[in-house]
């Protein structure tokens, strides 16, 4: 049913049955083409047998700028998870575990320490998603997302940082067990 | 220095603070000054450019174009210029840039001269950046060549490989001259093949040398062959031992494998691809690379196609399935997806096995081993939402036998007695689909005599499933689909435990049953696909009473599962084709289509909508901004967006794809359809047009030659036909979708109206009026006899009348006649020899077509339906009423266009030489009358339907129509379905209301549209 190779920008006239998901957030042409012009082995998509993209995961390779080297905030070079989506019709197939793996490949591939994402506090299932392929929680970013899903009335919702140790981590030295007690503002996250 | 595509330019740190502050706070008087001054004491040229760019931010034209003056010298001079002046004018002349002056014929040539002087520096690389992204090919190659040979011994790779992209993309890009392409090919190929040679005979050499390394270099390297090489080439590549497929999937890149398949199986090369796809495979077993990676279904199918194309296909199959089993055996290691994959790839090997080795006895009991297959498929995997897709096409392959076997037989059994309620309903809903896509399968069909036993019979068919005389799709199928899928939607409703189990499952089985209920009523309605030759209203064809429980059920099912999207999809088109377009357009909103996907969505909703539904667009803020927006933004700038990210990370096929992903959107059928709608809107309201659409900045590469893309993504539609027939979507439209045909009439239509509606601005007085008037008619010849020739010839392609509904025929016809007749009536001068003969056979044309084009007028010709009002019609066919609406004010623009011509010449030349021929007036007077005759035609057509839709009793007639009235007390099987599933009349009111009100609001729209 799928087919799992990387992204090309025709596949943007093929997104309809991932983006028309309302969780599915639709992004202006230049933040995609700028995923696919730096990271393009980042940029994976699963298509189903007429072409239809049925899934996809946008990430980056980066660490923090220089300038911020001695600050505890730093990132060393990582690979980040900016979107992953997989189509209603497509769900519980594992494609989003695939996709994520392709990733976590290529981040190895890249000699990246860790590959991290954010997510709600409030979103169990995607936390227990990431929890089950080894993800931890490093920290809480407090009031990252400007909306709260789960509360209207709030105006904003909390982040968890979570991470995952990529081979070059032998030591583990970019995780941490108690990262739900480390809370940080969004302007430290860069 | 800043650059100046980030804002203005930073002056040099050396500049004083009092004019770098003139400067930076936009005080251009005052930098004018201050520069000239320094000028003056420093002698330094620097500060005669700060001069000229401030000069250029004033309002005189001459101070504005006095860089462009200056740029000129710096050309003519054959010094090396100064880069930091030319960033200035790079600035100043910004509002210039592809208008007064080209990029590549200046500037570009300056950064080339600079950057050729300074090869060491970095700022040379920035010169190569700013070439790029004013998209001055030529420029950026010069540069890249010279920046390739001063860095040749560098450890930075990407030298050479800029260069020999950016020679690639000059050779094939209409910048090249054709003396030039053949050498940069050559150019471009022989770099990479001396680099690839390199690679295959030293794989592990120095990071210095010049050979491919990553997997981008590699893939540019076959990107190039594919497009300038050689097949044979390119195949002894892909199979070559350093620089092979197979050795890139080794290193865990599977972008060549997947690339070098597509190339392959385009040339027919299936001995190829068997023997990649075996090795890939493989390898995969043998622990070589991931044991999964390359278990993609299209490699399988890839695979199995290819060996069924085999010298011995038997043996090439069996080494398939051979493989496929030792897949199979390590499935628990693999992901849900890819022992889904497995599963399908068997199904897949089983369907390319000749029918001689899978039945060697030819034993026709129908359990052939592909039903069985297909039955083991479905006891893994029927509760799957894409079950019926994954399957759908190996059923319509199947035989009749087969097919009675599969459903009469494998079906019953895949869930037992004692099975979960809910798994058995799910393979109940699944049952209905499939027996809906059996009526669209031919082979449930057997042709019968015109005459049997001395009687006629019904249809040219026999239905096998039902035994009865039939067409395809056979009626009495459809009215047991419909029958079952009910029955099964009731219990569903009626059954708690059904109902909770909903939301366990993967989607709600009611849904895939409305959906199976609707589009049945709606073929059995007589719905067909809305080609060229279908009428203007669905009405005339169909049954409007099955039709509308279609809708019905459909939207009552909308209410249930309101976060469905194919659902949503399919009725925005139904109620497009009902004319109910304020209604479509609510139902479209949630969709929420914006950014990005616009151009491949859009069409969908907005294609034609001006001809429905002007009124749509007569709001605070244009309901078309946004997708206006997405293509101003997107394609503002010359090059591709993000271009030169994709160069400096060295991304070389993303930047080949993003420049044939750009190209194609400049020339979107989307794009060119949101100019052409937004336009024909603005006149319905006799709003002010912008500018004329060929001085359109999104227009302004697209020539008479260019190819316009459709990209409408239809990929969310239901669609549950066999491939027999067309898909669901193209039943559902106004007519054919998006074309390069249709889109370029639409472009050179507005383009002869805005030649009729061109006015001179009023302080236009030229001083020589009689040479002014002249040239005024020498061009609006030149420009009318483009037009003709052209609209001409895109009507007479012969695959033109396919891509047109019969109203967009008509319109497009009497254009290209008007634009014909236009330019003999401009040429033809008093004293010339009457024109009769030539202008009025064209004349007459315009007459028929438009004869014909009013006489398909709503309610002119009133259809025999005592149940059905005659405004229904009229309400789906309101595309007619715009296209004479348009026609007849082309005609009456055109003759009014010729008779201004006349009385301008009159009161110019007193002596009436120079006047019109007195044929042309006539014809002109005559066409203009016709014109106003139809124009009053469509007003008053308007009226009456407001004054219909003003009457009581809609609701009940509406109603009517879809539950039959009272003299109707005789209910058929489907309706009683139809009224059980919506809660009958009573729950089917507050849908007509809405129905009844959007026709009305459509209708108010069209009562402000102007006539004139």
């Amino acid at each position: 049913m799928a087919n799992f190779r990387r992204f090309r920008p025709d596949d943007l006239n093929k997104l309809s049955k991932c983006n028309l998901d309302p969780f599915t957030e639709t992004y202006e042409l230049g933040f995609y083409l700028q995923y696919y012009a730096k990271w393009p082995s980042l940029f994976q998509v699963a298509e189903d047998q007429h072409g239809n993209i049925i899934g996809y995961i946008m990430g980056k390779l980066e660490s923090s700028p220089d300038v911020y080297r001695f600050s505890e905030h730093y990132l060393p070079w990582h690979a980040h998870i900016t979107a992953v989506t997989v189509a209603p019709e497509a769900r519980r197939l594992g494609i989003g575990r695939l996709l994520t793996e392709q990733l976590e490949a290529a981040a190895d591939a890249n000699n990246a320490w860790f590959v991290d994402l954010f997510v709600r506090t409030t979103n169990h299932k995607a936390i227990a998603f990431y929890k089950s392929m080894g993800y931890s929680i490093y920290r809480v970013v407090k009031d990252y997302y400007g909306d709260n899903l789960g509360d209207p009335s709030l105006p904003s919702e909390d982040a968890y940082d979570m991470r995952k140790p990529m081979k070059r981590d032998v030591k583990r030295e970019h995780i941490r067990e108690d990262g739900e007690k480390h809370e940080v503002d969004p302007s430290d996250v860069w | 220095m800043t650059s100046y595509r980030y804002g203005r330019p930073a002056l040099r740190s050396s500049v004083d603070v009092q004019l770098q502050s003139a400067f930076s706070e936009g005080n251009w008087n005052a930098v004018v000054r201050l520069a000239a001054k320094r000028a003056a004491t420093f002698k330094d040229p620097y500060y005669e450019a700060i001069k000229m760019c401030a000069e250029s931010q004033l309002d005189g034209t001459a101070e504005k174009c006095g860089v462009l003056v200056a740029i000129d010298e710096l050309m003519q001079n054959k010094k090396v210029p100064d880069l930091d002046i030319i960033e200035l004018y790079e600035w100043a002349c910004r509002d210039f840039l592809g208008y007064e002056i080209e990029y590549a014929e200046t500037l570009g040539p300056l950064r080339v001269r600079w950057a050729k002087a300074n090869a060491t520096s970095p700022l040379a690389l920035q010169c190569m950046q700013a070439c790029l992204e004013k998209w001055d090919l030529v420029s950026a190659q010069q540069i890249a060549t010279t920046l390739d040979k001063t860095h040749a011994n560098s450890t930075d790779r990407r030298y050479l490989f800029w260069n020999i992209t950016l020679t690639f993309l000059l050779s094939i890009s209409p910048q090249c001259t054709d003396a030039s392409r053949k050498v940069y090919s050559l150019l471009a190929v022989r770099q990479l093949e001396r680099a690839a040679d390199l690679t295959e005979n030293w794989p592990d050499s120095e990071p210095t040398d010049r050979g491919l390394r990553t997997e981008e270099e590699i893939c540019l390297y076959y990107r190039v062959l594919l497009s300038h090489g050689t097949k044979e080439e390119f195949i002894s590549r892909l199979q070559s031992p350093n620089l092979g497929a197979i050795r890139q999937l080794k290193k865990g890149h599977k972008l060549l494998f997947c690339e070098g398949l597509k190339a392959l199986e385009s040339w027919g090369e299936w001995d190829c691809i068997y023997s990649i796809c075996r090795e890939a495979l493989t390898r995969g077993i043998e622990g070589e690379t991931t044991p999964f990676f390359v278990c993609d279904l299209q490699v399988w199918k890839k695979f199995a196609v290819a060996a069924s194309k085999a010298a011995d296909p038997d043996n090439a199959l069996i080494e398939v399935q051979t493989l496929l089993k030792q897949y199979i055996e390590i499935k628990d290691k693999a992901s849900e997806m890819h022992r889904k994959n497995l599963s399908l790839a068997l199904l897949e090997t089983t369907f390319r096995l000749p029918v001689t080795t899978l039945d060697p006895d030819h034993n026709s009991t129908g359990l052939s081993p592909r039903v069985v297959q297909l039955g083991l498929y479905l006891d893994q995997y029927f509760e799957r939402l894409a079950a019926f897709d994954d399957i759908k096409y190996y059923i319509t392959e199947l035989s009749f036998e087969e097919i009675k076997t599969f459903m009469q037989a494998v079906m019953p059994r895949i869930v037992d007695e004692n099975s979960d309620k809910s798994r058995k309903i799910v393979l109940k809903v699944l049952e209905c689909k499939l027996r809906y896509l059996l009526t669209t399968c031919p082979q449930t069909l057997s042709p019968q005599p015109s005459v049997a036993n001395g009687e006629v019979q019904d249809g040219p068919f026999q239905c096998r499933l039902c035994n009865k005389p039939a067409s395809l799709p056979c009626r009495c199928c459809l009215k047991m689909v419909i029958s079952s899928a009910s029955e099964l939607y009731q219990q569903i409703a009626c059954d708690s435990k059904l109902s909770d189990a909903i939301p366990r499952l993967d989607k709600d089985p009611r849904l895939d049953l409305a959906l199976v209920i609707g589009i049945s009523l709606l073929k059995l309605a007589g719905l067909k696909p809305q080609t060229s030759d279908t009428g203007p209203s669905i009405w005339k064809d169909i049954d409007p009473g099955l039709f509308l429980q279609g809708v019905l059920v459909l939207d009552v099912q909308l209410k249930v599962s309101p976060r469905d999207n194919e659902l949503r999809l399919l009725l925005v088109q139904l109620y497009l084709l009902l004319g109910c377009a304020s209604y479509a357009y609510q139902l479209w909103i949630p969709l929420d289509v914006k950014r990005t996907i616009q151009d491949a969505l859009s069409p969908i909703f907005f294609d034609r909508i001006s001809n429905i539904s002007p009124g749509l667009f007569q709001g605070t803020r244009s309901f078309m901004e946004p997708l206006r927006a997405y293509y101003n933004n997107t394609l503002r700038d010359a090059c591709p967006l993000r271009i030169w990210d994709a160069f400096s990370s060295g991304s070389y096929t993303s930047i080949l794809d993003m420049v044939e992903y750009d190209s194609d959107l400049r020339r979107s059928c989307t794009m060119m359809m949101a100019l052409v709608e937004e336009r024909r809107a603005i006149r319905c309201f006799g709003g002010r047009i912008e500018c004329e659409i060929e001085a359109h900045p999104l227009t302004a590469n697209i020539t008479e030659s260019t190819i316009l893309v459709n990209k409408t993504d239809y990929g969310s539609f239901p669609n549950f036909e066999s491939i027999n027939g067309p898909p669901l979507h193209e039943f559902l439209r106004l007519g054919p979708g998006l074309s390069n045909e249709r889109s370029h009439l639409a472009f050179l239509s507005e383009q002869y109206l805005d030649l009729l509606a061109y006015k001179p601005p009023k302080e236009y007085k030229p001083s020589k009026a009689n040479e002014a008037a002249l040239r005024d008619r020498e061009y609006t010849i030149e420009v009318l006899s483009r037009l003709s020739e052209s609209l001409a010839d895109l009507l007479h392609k012969p695959e033109t009348p396919s891509r047109l509904n019969s109203g967009e025929t008509s319109y497009y016809t009497i254009v290209s006649l008007l634009s014909a007749a236009l330019l003999t009536a401009i040429s033809t001068s008093r004293n010339d020899p009457p024109p009769r003969e030539s202008l009025s056979l064209v004349t007459s044309s315009i007459k028929t077509a438009f004869a014909t084009l009013r006489g398909t007028l709503p309610l002119s010709n009133p259809v025999e339906n005592p149940r059905m009002p005659q405004a229904c019609y009229a309400f789906a066919d309101i595309q007619t009423l715009s296209w004479v609406r348009d026609a007849a004010l082309a005609i009456r623009h055109s003759a009014g266009f010729v008779l201004a011509i006349h009385d301008k010449e009159l009161a110019r030349d007193r002596s009436g030489r120079s006047g019109l021929h007195r044929d042309v007036l006539a014809e002109m007077r005559a066409l203009y009358e016709i014109s106003g005759k139809a124009l009053g035609e469509v007003k008053s057509t308007v009226q009456r339907l407001k004054e219909a839709l003003a009457e009581g009793g809609w609701l009940d007639r509406l109603l009517d129509l879809v539950f039959g009235g009272e003299d109707q007390e005789e209910e058929d099987e489907v309706r009683k379905a139809v009224g059980e599933m919506v809660g009958g009349r009573a729950g089917a009111e507050e849908w007509a209301g809405k129905v009844i009100e959007s026709w009305r609001e459509g209708m108010k729209g069209w009562g402000m549209v102007r006539m004139e």
